[in-house]
């Protein structure tokens, strides 16, 4: 069974190396995208956008989450148009990691950002990002521009004298065409990157008055002017369409951090019955529609293990459309398990949405932890039960199966 | 230990109960926090402020701003000397303080507060009052500001004080068994960048400085292969006469070079 799943997946990766969107490939297979998510034109023209790429199961168009091996795990990458709901751990440790490399990933494949906290400054939160790894093949891109600039060496080197005439290299803006880049956690993002990229912030302290008397409506003053200043960026940098002079065309990549936290304004971790019930699920509603009618993809941590009404949790996961669960094993009796001894903690995918199709999605991986090492994230099966001999507790991890 | 509960700045949440009251530590930090020369002002609410003070020697109890929310909370004596406008504008004041140093702030106690308050109103005056170096640029360390907050376990459910945890820095969680008290304390360390580093060159047992013979000695020092500067340029430029390297390459039959299907495509 634990040998057929890993078959599955591992054909799922091959499958989808889908060439289109690399702008470099010179190879004699070319995958045709499926036509079943409408016109050729239309097709056509969103493949040419950097860092997407069409999904192999609907052609829908796609972002990565900038973790590979989540991509992989959601079919591909993060729909545009769509939620991704992260359920935030218990201490609130490896969610803002996955935010920052959602993040991390739109400054490098050139997406305009917008990020939305009412805990940290967005500018501090950008500093933090983690550094992306170039291979090779980005190295070649870069150097390729660099080389276009004719540069004198104005320092006279005296040991390293014979490397004067090379030209400097710089770390420029790498506009990278591939989808999906791995990160080191170990390093942040180099200042450059972050100046060269496009992106918008919205503090909430600085953008709600906390002396204004405001009159209680259905709606959190905060999640209210979240909407409008998502609505205004949509609008006015043409996201949805409506600035037809604009040629190319660009991703909008939000990312609210600790949504539903009182720190919002949001009442409902803090009691089980509140007048502010309907806040959240309302704002997410709405989201998904100015999501839907634009090019922007989104991500949002809520903390779902501080909220006391259980129905709300249900109805904040049925409103978004990839839930992603986080559970640290951090205090909790799993951490001396044995069988989870490497692993820092469990992801759950709670749902992967239907877009598009009539094919009830059934993720066939039910269990899988995850461990944050020095410079990665990864995302592993942890052995299963019956693997693990009695006889050998903690030296290896039992290769063959019992039965 | 209180020099632990005092490092990383932030909210300081200290849990009690009925059993194993924290009002004691919470005294010993402000005492500490005094004789490390922090200003501290104390939020007064719980206790009358001849209680509070008890305990403390003179020179301690003249650092300490007392403001004063339990004799007259609602103000209905007149007077003008409580604070107008009750205990958020207080907060507020503590928040909107501009005077530089570091500063511990004591709420004795976050419960009172907390049901005198909205919620969600409190979180966010705690947050900004816990970050309030961050308004102030790249603080050191030194200029800190901790809050350190009371609260009764037993008097809020289990939503207040899941909120609490999440918004505080380092939670004590005050409990015991036959008679010993014990205190169960939660870090919760940012991972950020140190904003301030030490200067590893300080104290160290050999000589790192060169005086200035010694320099004038290394730079007229020379070193292999560091040719006169004709012969730099000579051998950076190659002049017409030089060939530069060709490599000449015929591949075998073993060789395995199609040009129909070369490695790039690989997504590896």
């Amino acid at each position: 069974m634990a040998a057929a799943a890993s078959c599955s997946t591992s054909t799922r990766s091959t499958g989808s190396v889908v060439v289109a969107a690399s702008r470099n490939s010179v190879t004699s297979f070319q995958r045709r995208g499926p036509r079943a998510s409408g016109t050729d034109s239309g097709c056509s023209r969103l493949v040419s956008i950097a860092g997407t790429r069409p999904s192999v199961r609907n052609g829908q168009l796609l972002v990565s989450t900038g973790l590979p091996a989540l991509d992989q795990l959601l079919g591909g990458g993060l729909a545009v148009g769509t939620v991704l709901l992260i359920e935030e751990d218990k201490y609130n440790i490896y969610s803002p990691l996955l935010f920052k490399y959602f993040l991390a990933e739109g400054i490098v494949t050139g997406h305009t950002l917008l990020v939305a906290s009412a805990k940290e400054d967005p500018a501090d939160i950008l500093q933090e990002l983690p550094a992306p790894l170039l291979d090779d093949n980005c190295k070649k891109e870069c150097d390729e521009d660099i080389c276009n600039h004719k540069t004198e060496s104005n320092i006279k080197m005296k040991i390293a004298w014979r490397y004067q005439l090379l030209p400097k290299m710089e770390a420029r803006p790498v506009s990278s065409s591939r989808f999906g880049h791995y990160y080191d956690v170990s390093k942040r993002i180099p200042q450059e990157l972050i100046e060269a990229s496009k992106w918008h912030g919205f503090f909430l302290p600085e953008k709600i008055s906390s002396t204004l008397n405001l009159e209680p409506c259905s709606l959190n003053h905060g999640y209210i002017k979240l909407l409008q200043f998502i609505q205004n960026i949509i609008y006015e940098e043409g996201f949805d369409g409506s600035n037809p002079q604009k040629k190319q065309k660009n991703i909008l990549r939000i990312g609210i951090q600790n949504l539903g936290s009182p720190l919002w304004g949001d009442d409902i971790c803090w009691t089980e019955n509140c007048d502010s019930n309907h806040s959240l699920t309302k704002f997410l509603y709405m989201l998904r529609g100015l999501l839907r009618s634009s090019l922007s993809a989104c991500i949002i941590t809520v903390p779902t293990h501080l909220i006391q009404n259980k129905a709300i949790i249900a109805r904040v996961t049925n409103l978004s459309d990839t839930v992603v669960g986080l559970e640290s094993f951090i205090g909790s009796e799993k951490e001396t398990n044995p069988l989870y001894k490497d692993y820092h903690g469990l992801i759950h995918i709670r749902q992967i949405p239907q877009l598009n199709n009539l094919i009830y999605d059934v993720s066939d991986v039910k269990d899988l932890a995850f461990k944050l090492k020095r410079k990665l994230f990864t995302i592993e099966h942890p052995p299963t039960p019956t693997v693990l001999l009695p006889s050998q507790t903690s030296t290896s991890r039992g290769h063959s199966p019992v039965w | 230990m209180l020099e632990s509960l005092l490092a990383l700045g932030g909210l300081v949440l200290l849990r009690d109960s009925v059993e194993w009251e924290g009002r004691s530590l919470l005294k010993a930090l402000i005492k500490k926090s005094a004789l490390c020369g922090e200003q501290v002002h104390i939020l007064g609410c719980e206790v009358s402020e001849e209680e509070f003070r008890e305990g403390f020697d003179s020179n301690i109890n003249s650092r300490l701003v007392y403001h004063d929310l339990f004799r007259d909370p609602l103000n209905w004596s007149e007077t003008g000397e409580t604070l107008p406008g009750g205990p958020l504008e207080a907060l507020r004041a503590l928040c909107r303080r501009t005077d530089p140093g570091p500063v511990t702030i004591a709420l004795d106690s976050l419960s009172w507060l907390l049901l005198h308050l909205p919620c969600t109103t409190l979180c966010q005056t705690l947050h900004t009052l816990s970050h309030q170096d961050s308004c102030h640029g790249d603080s050191s360390p030194g200029e800190q500001v901790h809050v350190l907050g009371l609260l009764h376990e037993e008097l809020h459910g289990p939503g207040p004080l899941g909120v609490l945890s999440s918004l505080a820095q380092t939670e004590v969680t005050l409990s015991g068994a036959m008679g010993q008290a014990s205190a169960h304390i939660l870090y919760r360390r940012p991972q950020q960048r140190l904003t301030h580093q030490m200067d590893p060159t300080t104290h160290l047992t050999f000589n790192l400085r060169l005086s200035k013979k010694e320099r004038e000695a290394k730079d007229s020092l020379t070193l292999p292969f560091q040719f006169s500067s004709e012969k730099q340029q000579a051998l950076l430029c190659p002049g017409l006469g030089q060939a530069t390297s060709h490599i000449f390459y015929e591949p075998d039959a073993y060789d395995d070079l199609d040009q129909e299907d070369p490695d790039d495509d690989l997504d590896v």
